[in-house]
């Protein structure tokens, strides 16, 4: 039971890490029309440049803010620079993720050549730990989950009650027509490419708090469980990736308690895959 | 339609990124091509030179060598999870070719180091291996091939008649015989004994495992269970580590409520770090002491370990066990001026570079590297299939062959026409049918600050006690 316990409570914060990229992932994907599988490389990108402000002697609550800011900027100039002229010449969907790929490597590879191939970890406190029956959070754990419910919280104002949020919705549902309704897509898809990447950044900075330890190729099984939340959830529905990041978080971390670790990633995938052949469009069905 | 085909897209992405990283130590999908480095060499004139022939006579003049240079490939990991492996023993190959060269060269060659990155993983080392030989010029030697990769290169190594001394302590290698396969370090089951045998040491009763789900890792795992029943101590539980994960905090907290006394690992990269990390946390701030193996002797393992949990208490609870190498004479000192000469001139060597002065890798290819280069001198030739004999004559020397130390002392008493039996800082070489040769462990352990200290030694007696 207290093995239980834990693994729930540790699956909680895989979960939360998860759900601040699959948010940011599903949405970009949503609106953008681009399976960007270099949102990794992104993150890492992001949690490196957090180490080195922390090295540097700043906070690294600080660098998280810095980080936030410029994955934005980054991600903006990502599809400036690369994803978008690929679609104004009408590459196909496949076409757009092979390039996506070949960021991945870019950007990681990038990282490392500079960073080196040695894993680092931040100069900062877990702060006191919060123990209940078999359940052991730090502070830092508590505040990565309080950030996971904020950016939620967030993400159903946005896209509820906000005209940004409608505009976002609108344009992954339909462009064309949203377009023919008076609504600027393509500055919608720069703000979503800003928004996305701020979150890029934000779960960089936290995967790495979490992790303790990283490198430069740490979000490569991260990737994969992002889009396994992505889809479980339903691609392009943020409601969906949240609920799907609760799944693969506390299925990996609880299967890892009772079978052999080497396979706590095969059960939620196992999950994935029969509910796919389930219900193909994800748990919440096709894009809003 | 459009849903379908990305959704298929992403699966297929999904797919690819998924065997990246299983198969491999980076997410590349790419086959890794071998790297040049700058090289310590100090003349590089002339083209191509695989192999040339010289007389003994003209071996070691002191004189800067004027020949084609002659490369030698550090065939390891270089990123990944085991990234920390290929500067260990690159930072080897620079201080001994520096030594080489400047004392005069092999035949007249400048000796040059190469690196080739493996990834820790064979899928993408037996390509960078075939890269390496359609591309290297003047290839004289490869150091390296760890127990990561050595299984799928050695073949492809020796088929190609090219002499190599490898880092692996796979047992398979205790009995096929690889003509051009030589090797410095025990077979893995012996270091499993050590590491018991420390715990012994240390009046350890209650054991956890922890190991990586790498070849070079999981090979230690059954003759330390072994080991652990022959001497009557308790398994509390045995974790493997996904080394691509990212948190280790289910696996720390079913080591935490076993309640060992210590726990044996081996997981490279950031896993190590992120479970003690984990450990610390879920056990009230406090780490359990930590039996590592000689891999673990190494700077950025320190640095990353330190930096997880402190370097205090890092120093404070972690053993590894090592193979015994001088920390004095005349040895130690050509080795640790040749080897301190190169501090901040290695690429990727990060961290307290006087760790390399007692990793195993440091001291052993660095002995490597001497005896071949030494072996081509005797033979008067860099074709390892004329050189490669020779290897052993000089490890395990012949009746009255006059001991010495160091290339420059051994390529000089060749010259006089002297039989030498050359001992490094590794200790002397015995070779067996085998071609392995290992020697006897000591503890090690860290000072705060990234210093390697012996804690003590563990005796043949100790390890055979703990044996089958």
């Amino acid at each position: 039971m207290t093995l239980f316990l834990a693994s729930v409570g540790f699956g909680l914060v895989t979960a939360s890490v998860l759900a601040i990229a699959a948010i940011g992932f599903t949405l970009q994907f949503g609106v953008t029309d681009v399976l960007n599988l270099a949102y990794g490389a992104v993150m890492i990108a992001g949690a490196f440049l957090a180490y080195v402000l922390n090295q540097a002697g700043l906070n690294v609550w600080l660098g998280l803010v810095v980080a936030v800011i410029v994955c934005s900027v980054g991600s903006v100039l990502l599809n400036a620079g690369v994803y978008a002229p690929f679609q104004r010449r009408g590459a196909s969907p496949i076409t757009m993720v092979i390039v996506s790929l070949g960021m991945t490597l870019i950007i990681e590879f990038g990282v490392q050549a500079i960073a080196g191939g040695t894993s680092v970890s931040y100069t900062m406190t877990q702060g006191p730990s919060v123990t209940a029956d078999g359940l052991v959070l730090s502070t830092v754990q508590l505040v990565v989950i309080g950030l996971s419910l904020l950016v939620m919280a967030g993400t159903h104002v946005l896209l509820r009650y906000t005209r940004l949020g409608k505009a976002m919705r609108a344009t992954a549902a339909n462009k064309s027509l949203a377009r023919n309704c008076g609504i600027r897509t393509a500055r919608v898809i720069a703000i979503t490419w800003a928004v996305t990447g701020g979150l890029c950044g934000l779960a960089g900075v936290v995967f790495a708090m979490d992790a303790g330890s990283f490198d430069a190729t740490s979000t490569d099984l991260f990737l994969v469980l992002i889009l396994a939340a992505t889809f479980l959830g339903g691609p392009g529905q943020a409601y969906g990736a949240m609920l799907g990041a609760v799944v693969i978080g506390l299925a990996t971390e609880v299967s890892a308690a009772y079978i052999t670790p080497s396979y706590k990633y095969v059960f939620p995938f196992v999950a994935l895959l029969v509910m796919l052949g389930v219900r193909p469009a994800g748990l919440l069905g096709e894009r809003a | 339609m459009k849903f379908r085909v990305l959704l298929v897209a992403a699966a297929l992405a999904a797919g690819a990124a998924l065997t990246a990283c299983s198969s491999s130590s980076s997410s590349s999908t790419t086959p890794l091509a071998t790297a040049p480095v700058s090289a310590p060499a100090t003349s590089s004139t002339g083209t191509s030179a695989a192999s040339s022939t010289g007389t003994s006579a003209g071996a070691s003049t002191g004189a800067s060598p004027t020949g084609s240079p002659l490369t030698i490939a550090d065939v390891a990991p270089f990123s990944g999870p085991d990234a920390a492996l290929g500067p260990t023993y690159l930072a080897s190959c620079y201080g001994a070719t520096a030594a080489i060269n400047a004392a005069g060269g092999v035949l007249g060659h400048p000796l040059t180091c190469k690196s080739v990155d493996t990834r820790g993983d064979p899928a993408d080392a037996v390509p960078a291996v075939n890269q390496m030989f359609a591309s290297t010029s003047g290839l004289a030697l490869v150091i390296g091939c760890t127990s990561d990769e050595a299984a799928s290169v050695a073949p492809v190594i020796n088929a190609h008649k090219m002499a190599m001394f490898c880092m692996t302590g796979q047992s398979e290698f205790d009995s096929v015989h690889f003509p051009y396969f030589y090797r410095l370090v025990p077979p893995d089951l012996e270091e499993s004994y050590a590491m018991v045998a420390i715990a012994q040491q240390l009046h350890y009763t209650k054991i956890a495992l922890a190991f990586g789900n790498d070849i070079g890792s999981q090979t230690f795992i059954q003759p330390a269970i072994a080991a652990l029943k022959k001497a009557g101590m308790t398994l509390t539980t045995n974790q493997t580590l996904d080394l691509h994960a990212t948190t280790f905090r289910t696996e720390a907290e079913a080591i935490v409520q076993s309640h060992p006394d210590a726990i044996m690992t081996e997981a490279l990269g950031a896993a190590d770090p992120t479970l003690f990390q984990e450990i610390m946390q879920l056990n009230g701030g406090k780490i359990i002491p930590i039996i590592g193996t000689s891999a673990a002797i190494s700077p950025d393992f320190f640095k990353s370990a330190a930096q997880a949990v402190g370097a205090a208490t890092l120093a404070a609870n972690f053993h590894a066990d090592n193979l015994v190498t001088e920390t004095s004479g005349p040895a130690y000192a050509a080795f640790s001026a040749a080897l301190l000469a190169q501090q901040g001139k290695v690429p990727g060597a990060t961290g307290n570079f006087t760790t390399y002065l007692s990793a195993p890798g440091g001291v052993h290819l660095y002995d490597g590297i001497n005896l071949a280069a030494l072996a081509m001198i005797k033979s008067g030739s860099t074709d390892p299939s004329v050189y490669s004999p020779d290897i052993i004559a000089i490890g395990n020397g012949t009746p009255g062959a006059t001991v010495c130390y160091s290339f420059a002392s051994c390529a000089s008493d060749l010259k006089a026409n002297q039989a030498i039996r050359y001992e490094g800082p590794g200790g002397p070489t015995n070779f067996d049918s085998f071609h392995d040769s290992t020697g006897i462990f000591q503890i090690d352990t860290y000072s705060a600050s990234g210093a390697v200290n012996v804690a003590g030694n563990l005796s043949a007696a100790q390890l055979r006690a703990l044996s089958g």
